[in-house]
């Protein structure tokens, strides 16, 4: 079932690494399951899934690696990033330390990930911000199903604007630091899978494995291949080339 | 029915503990013979303030049932025995075991749950003891209504102890136990009130009076216990625990055998689940310790706030969130209350993502309050260090697993290691939340049921379980994300027939989890607590290592902008020395702390054993891997920190607390050396060289510390060795070095500022400059002097020293000179003052005159104001709040100095009667209130008018520096120094001149940077002994001490001249006014009625006249300071 697309299929290891409550699991489980749930579990160590990811000339399999945020895992963390050929580094648009603690994040994988990691900055919680009204237009996912969020955990449902930082400034830094950056709401769905299409592509084809035959096949399994459809969720807002680099 | 033990009475311990000798050799050879008090609390699971006192060999007798071989141990252990009475926790414990500790029969019993001990009649050779507990009361009744369960004739429980030690033995051991019986009187109210938090309690109480409430069994009395209890079988194994807490005691006072081992692998009932683990883990014996600490705890800081709380708020409503119990609010109170109370009393943990998870899981069986207790036993003793900041102990233990499943399974090893599978990103997580979020709740409490009974190692053997029993199909995973959902898929099928196909109905009844149980504990058997210690010991280092190579690169990485100034390997300097400083610093405390105890025990051999570490690790505190204990450096750090770095940092006289004396600078290394090397182990610097302590290192500190928080972070370091070796920058160092001066960021540095930046001047350079130095232009000889660490030849030193303190000298006086006047106006009034006072006076009178400003106030009814002068502006600066032994030796010492000073001059009494107007006078003159200032534009033109300075702070200051190298030879510079002592030689024999300073009005400038260079404080107790000798040592000393001083004449020749026109400096004026016969009236003053003061100015005298204008308009620094005073 692993090659049910006809197109040429590699598996791209990507970690998730951010401040805790910044939305990490969301943003995964909203791109895999395309699911919101108020009260996640705190990862523990990390948690693992998979997603593919349909470009025209070929398949990407995600095999995700959604870290645990407290800092003291952080010395957890080379475990999950080893041999990862994406990052996405998250932040929470309203929460200012969040965006410092994503530059050490990307500080850290610039000199101790594998050399030639694709990194995304991503800003979460965009519901919270007055942008979010635009953003929540184009998709039609449950977003209403509950209020504050485990993205946030101090998700404020009132309508005025939380953002504390502001797109230039993540975007500049981004720019700097040559990352792929975005501003995503994983309670809406906005952005969230234009983050990953812009992974898959900014993904050299060098560096992409061929899956694997029954292995493969098992760890697909739970993510399940029938997700790949969700890639068209948010489908009005962005095209897949958003990256802002 | 019992069995004879050895007897294993241990001669240095005067304790008698009843051991199975068999099982004393295990423990002790697998623990690497940690201290037996450890042993003994591990084995019994009791609190660290536990040890045994005695100890001896008996034998058990349980009346009801027979227990074949219980090898009884039978341990008392108040702490009052051990020391004090100090420790009133009087709950003594007995207990046995049997096998590999707290998972052994036997019993704990704490003394207090005792409440008859009588010694049996028996053959003489036979020493029995019957002992009766509490709780036979209620039991005896229960009895009663079963009576077909009892054919005993006891209603209360009631066991005998045979002991077989020697009758010697057995005597002290009774003895020690009656005193324990009568200390634990007194808490058997506190174990009734414990114990009735105990479901058993309840439950075996009669029917009749069962009408109370029963006690708190978790939140599954409100919300339901996880699972279906048909399933579990919950009743029946109500029925059989019932049975067999009556027949061997219940909570406090219960009695491990055989089957009580049985009844908890089949799985607790939901009601007695939390008494048991409670029971097992000994944390009801924490609780029984301090049984309100709970209560006490969330009182104490209610309503406060910290880091650990914000993450705990993140984190209640994520925690089981299925569970119902939390989705109430009643549920996530608890949640919410447990772990704010741990993370306040364990503040090095505080909290931890998967503590919620445990937490939650356990207060669905548990009370508040014993979770607590539970939480506490859980990261003290059963997984130590999974939760702290670094989780080094999650890491360790990974790699522990990692090896067991090599040894255990190679084949599946090899294919990991083939297939680039990290084992650790499958199990890591099964070990921090002890499986209860990897596994169906219900399977993860009978993991948990056996673990708090038989340790950690339980997680062990079920991980290998896990991985044996899908052996198979994780040989053919090829990858983490195949493994993980081999695994996962393995979970959700837990409960499904192991055998779903066999002909066997019964192999078909059983499940996987308990396939899995029975090849945890029956193949791999082998993996014992001692396996695990062994593996945790060998892979320790590698683990912290990891950690802290991590914890470094992620702390250099994470400084600010600043380290940027820095070069990667000065920033991975800095960090290992201030890392280093810290834990050393913490080491040397502990052991000091350990040596004191150590010899107030030495009369009783037996405590010693009671401050062995009870961490399982027996890992060192303050290790960076472990979760540094701090990460902030005080003053006293900072001290040694700059003298790992610098030499003027150190001290010259390396000197233990109580040293007063004084002697010179040569003769002090020797003594310094000879203390080093004997004395290394008590002296709080250990065998690091003294740290130096002057006002300039004072202010380095306060510069740094930019949060005011009186310690210093690694940022704070950083930041500060990044604004002085960074820029490189002269104009940068100058200002760095205003600003420090500069208290209240106004922009301007007073008069006390400009001689303390001078003092700092010559303290930094008194063992040599460092750093690209300019030969002399005025003196060609100097050419060579491109000193860094290299020894310099004496003379050459001696000469650089000399340059450099003609430098600091012509400097003071620019200051002076260029220094702006803040009231002009004040200052027309004062000198016409000054000039009053000088023409009432006659020339010699004025000298003394001026000296009376120490002196005469000294004994005189300003007094007070002298001493603010003294330890006001001169102390104040120091009275940081460290309590270095400088620093408190300076504070004894100084109140004793004015009279010091004074007592010489008695002969001078009449000068200074008469003298004192005018000093009122002059007080009033250089009233602080009439002050002047320099700006930094001055700063900057005095220092960058002078060759030497400029090059001090282009080139010298910074490099002086050694942060990636640091210094090398660790003499306090021997070389270096005595560069300094030939130069001090000179001068050194003018060291109680210092003291002296405080009065010679003509005091010199040689005087007053001795004094500077030299500790004030210290030289000031010297002072009162040695006058005398001072004086000879002057004398002989006064031939080339005079050729040097004629040198640095010149130099200061040169700038009073300059300097000699302005009136509007008070001191000035009054400088001018008493002239250069003034000076050699002062001189021959001080000559004639102080001995040890004359001398000094007998070598001084030619500077003496022409730096006195100087000496006054730039005053010494001690005068200065009764001036402003």
């Amino acid at each position: 079932m692993a090659d049910s697309a006809p197109r040429p299929s590699s598996s791209v290891k990507l970690v998730l690494l951010g401040e805790a409550a910044v939305g990490k699991s969301s943003l995964v489980l909203r791109f895999v399951n395309n699911d919101f749930q108020e009260n996640k579990e705190p990862t523990i160590g990390a948690a693992f899934l998979t997603q593919k990811c349909n470009l025209p000339t070929r398949t990407i399999k995600f095999e995700i690696w959604d870290t645990a945020g407290q800092e003291r895992f952080a010395s957890l963390a080379p475990m999950y990033y080893r041999n990862a050929q994406a990052a996405l580094v998250v932040y929470d648009l309203t929460k200012p330390t969040s965006l410092i603690k994503a530059k050490h994040w990307v500080a850290e994988l610039q000199r101790q990930a594998s050399p030639g990691i694709v990194i995304a900055l991503v800003g979460n919680k965009l519901d919270l911000t007055n942008a979010s009204a635009a953003a929540a237009g184009g998709s039609s996912e449950d977003e209403d199903e509950e209020s504050g969020g485990a993205a946030g955990g101090d998700g404020g449902d009132e309508s005025g604007d939380a953002r504390k930082i502001s797109t230039d400034e993540a975007k500049t830094y981004a720019e700097e630091e040559s990352l792929l950056f975005f501003e995503t709401s994983a309670k809406t769905g906005h952005n969230v899978s234009e983050v990953f299409t812009a992974i898959a592509n900014a993904i050299p084809e060098t560096s992409l494995k061929s899956t694997r035959g029954p292995g493969a096949s098992n760890a697909v399994s739970r993510g399940g291949d029938e997700q790949r459809v969700n890639l068209t969720g948010p489908r009005g807002d962005a095209s897949k080339d958003s990256c802002a680099c | 029915m019992f069995t004879i033990s050895n007897l294993v009475q241990k001669a240095q311990s005067a304790a008698q503990q009843l051991i199975d000798p068999m099982q004393g050799l295990n423990l002790t050879n697998s623990d690497r013979n940690p201290a037996k008090s450890t042993l003994f609390q591990y084995q019994f699971r009791l609190p660290s303030s536990q040890t045994p006192l005695y100890e001896i060999p008996a034998e058990l007798t349980i009346p009801l049932r027979t227990s074949p071989k219980a090898y009884m141990c039978f341990s008392t252990t108040p702490s009052s025995f051990v020391s004090s009475a100090s420790t009133a926790t009087s709950s003594a414990f007995t207990g046995q075991t049997h096998g590999g500790g707290p998972s052994g029969n036997g019993f704990t019993f704490p003394l207090c749950a005792i409440r008859r001990v009588e010694r049996l009649n028996s053959q003489s050779f036979q020493f029995a003891l019957a002992i009766t507990t509490w709780n036979g009361i209620p039991q005896e009744a229960s009895k009663d209504k079963d009576a077909q369960k009892d054919k005993s004739q006891i209603r209360e429980q009631r066991i005998t102890i045979q002991l077989a030690g020697t009758r010697h033995a057995c005597e002290r051991f009774c003895d020690g136990l009656k005193k324990g019986l009568r200390g634990g009187v007194g808490n058997v109210g506190k174990l009734k009130k414990v114990v009735a938090d105990c479901y058993s309690e309840y439950l075996l109480r009669p029917e009749d009076k069962k009408a109370a409430n029963p006690p708190d069994a978790g939140l599954g009395m409100m919300f339901k216990y996880p699972g279906d209890p048909k399933k579990l079988r919950d009743r029946a194994k109500m029925r059989l625990w019932a049975e067999y807490l009556r027949d061997n005691g219940r909570n406090a006072t219960l009695i491990r055998q055989p089957t009580f081992h049985k009844l908890i692998r089949v799985g607790l009932p939901n009601r007695l689940r939390g008494e048991m683990w409670e029971l097992t883990s000994g944390s009801l014996y924490l609780r029984l310790e301090n049984p309100t600490l709970y209560t006490d705890t969330l009182a104490k800081f209610s309503g406060k706030e910290s880091l650990a709380i914000d993450e705990i708020e993140k984190d209640l409503n994520r925690s089981l969130p299925e569970y119902p119990g939390f989705q109430s609010e009643e549920g996530i109170g608890r949640l919410r209350r447990v772990l704010t109370a741990y993370s306040w009393i364990n503040p090095e943990v505080g909290y931890c993502q998967a503590m919620n998870i445990v937490v939650a899981a356990l207060l669905i069986y548990i009370s508040e309050s014993q979770a607590f207790f539970l939480l506490s036993a859980l990261c003290d003793r059963l997984v130590p260090g999974y939760y702290s900041t670094t989780m080094y102990g999650t890491l360790l233990d990974q790699k522990v697993f990692e090896s067991l499943v090599e040894k255990t399974m190679p084949v599946l090893w090899e294919h990991l290691v083939k297939a680039d599978v990290q084992l650790s990103v499958v199990s890591l997580p099964w070990f921090l939340s002890l499986y209860i979020n990897s596994m169906p709740l219900v399977f993860a409490f009978r993991v948990l049921d056996v673990f708090f009974v038989e340790g950690p190692k339980v997680l062990f053997q079920v991980g290998l379980a896990i991985l044996r029993i899908n052996g198979e199909e994780l040989l053919d995973a090829t990858d983490d994300g195949a493994f993980i959902s081999v695994l996962k898929g393995y979970f959700s099928r837990l409960d499904e027939s192991a055998h779903p196909k066999s002909e066997n109905p019964k192999l078909r009844a059983i499940n996987r989890f308990q396939e899995l149980m029975v090849v945890a504990f029956k193949e791999f058997s082998g993996i014992t607590h001692s396996t695990i210690q062994d593996l945790r010991l060998k892979n320790k280092d590698a683990v912290l290592n990891n950690i802290e190579n991590f914890a470094k690169r992620t702390a250099i990485r994470n400084l600010g902008p600043d380290s940027k100034l820095l070069s990667p390997e000065e920033l991975g300097a800095v960090y290992d020395r201030f890392y280093t400083i810290l834990y050393e610093r913490q080491q040397r405390d502990q052991s000091m702390q350990e040596e004191r105890l150590r010899r107030a025990k030495t009369a009783r051999p037996s405590g010693a054993s009671a401050f062995s570490e009870h961490s399982d690790h027996g890992v060192e505190k303050g290790r960076v891997g472990l979760g540094p204990s701090t990460s902030l450096m005080d003053y006293d750090a900072f001290r040694e920190f700059l003298a790992a770095m610098s030499k003027w940092a150190i001290a010259d006289s390396p000197a233990t607390p109580r040293r007063d004396t004084f002697p010179p600078a040569d003769k002090d290394q020797y003594f310094s050396s000879f203390r080093k090397s004997t004395n290394n182990l008590l002296s709080p610097w250990g065998s690091r060289p003294e740290p130096a302590e002057h006002e300039f290192m004072q202010r380095l500190f306060r510069r740094w510390d930019v949060d005011g928080t009186s310690t210093l972070t690694l940022q704070n370091v950083v930041t500060g060795l990044a604004q002085i070796k960074g820029r490189r920058d002269i104009m940068g160092t100058i200002t760095y070095f205003f600003e420090l001066y500069d208290d209240d960021g106004d922009g301007k540095v007073d008069r006390e500022g400009i001689l303390r930046i001078s003092e700092a001047l010559l303290f930094l350079s008194r063992r040599g400059l460092e750093g690209t130095l300019s030969p002399s232009s005025s003196n060609p000889s100097l050419s060579t002097l491109t000193d860094t660490s290299g020894p310099l030849s004496p003379p050459i030193g001696g000469t650089m020293n000399e340059r450099f303190l003609g430098s600091v000298s012509a400097f003071i006086r620019r200051c002076f000179e260029y220094a702006d006047p803040d009231h002009p106006a004040n200052q027309m009034e004062h000198t016409s003052n000054a000039v009053s006072s000088k023409t009432t006076e006659a020339d010699e009178s004025q000298a003394p005159d001026d000296s009376a400003f120490a002196i005469g106030d000294d004994e005189d009814e300003e007094e007070e104001e002298d001493l603010l002068a003294f330890d006001g502006p001169k102390e104040s600066p120091q009275e940081t709040p460290e309590e270095s032994p400088s620093a408190s030796k300076k504070k004894a010492v100084l109140p004793s100095n004015p009279p010091a000073l004074g007592k010489p001059d008695a002969e001078n009494e009449t000068q200074r009667s008469v003298s004192k107007a005018q000093s009122e006078k002059a007080n009033v003159a250089l009233d602080p209130s009439n002050p002047l200032h320099m700006t930094l534009p001055t700063f900057r033109m005095v220092v960058l008018a002078d060759e030497l300075l400029e090059q001090f702070f282009e080139s010298s200051f910074p490099t002086s520096l050694h942060v990636t190298e640091g210094l090398q030879s660790v003499n306090p510079g021997t070389p270096s120094l005595t560069t300094f002592a030939s130069f001090g030689r000179s001068a050194a024999s003018s060291l109680p001149i210092p003291q002296a300073a405080a009065n010679g009005a003509t005091r010199g400038l040689r005087g007053v940077l001795d004094n500077i260079v030299t500790d004030a404080s210290r030289v000031a107790a010297e002072v009162r002994r040695r006058m005398e000798e001072a004086q000879r040592e002057l004398e002989q000393n006064a031939v080339p001490g005079q050729k040097d001083e004629e040198e640095d004449d010149d130099d200061d020749l040169r700038v009073p001249k300059s300097a000699g026109g302005y009136g509007g400096d008070p001191e000035r004026r009054s400088v001018r006014s008493s002239d250069l016969d003034l000076l050699d009236g002062a001189d021959a003053e001080a000559g004639a009625s102080k001995g040890q003061e004359g001398s000094s100015h007998s070598i001084l005298k030619p500077t003496e006249a022409t730096s006195s204008q100087s000496g006054a308009s730039d005053p010494p620094g001690q005068r200065i300071v009764e001036f402003e005073g």
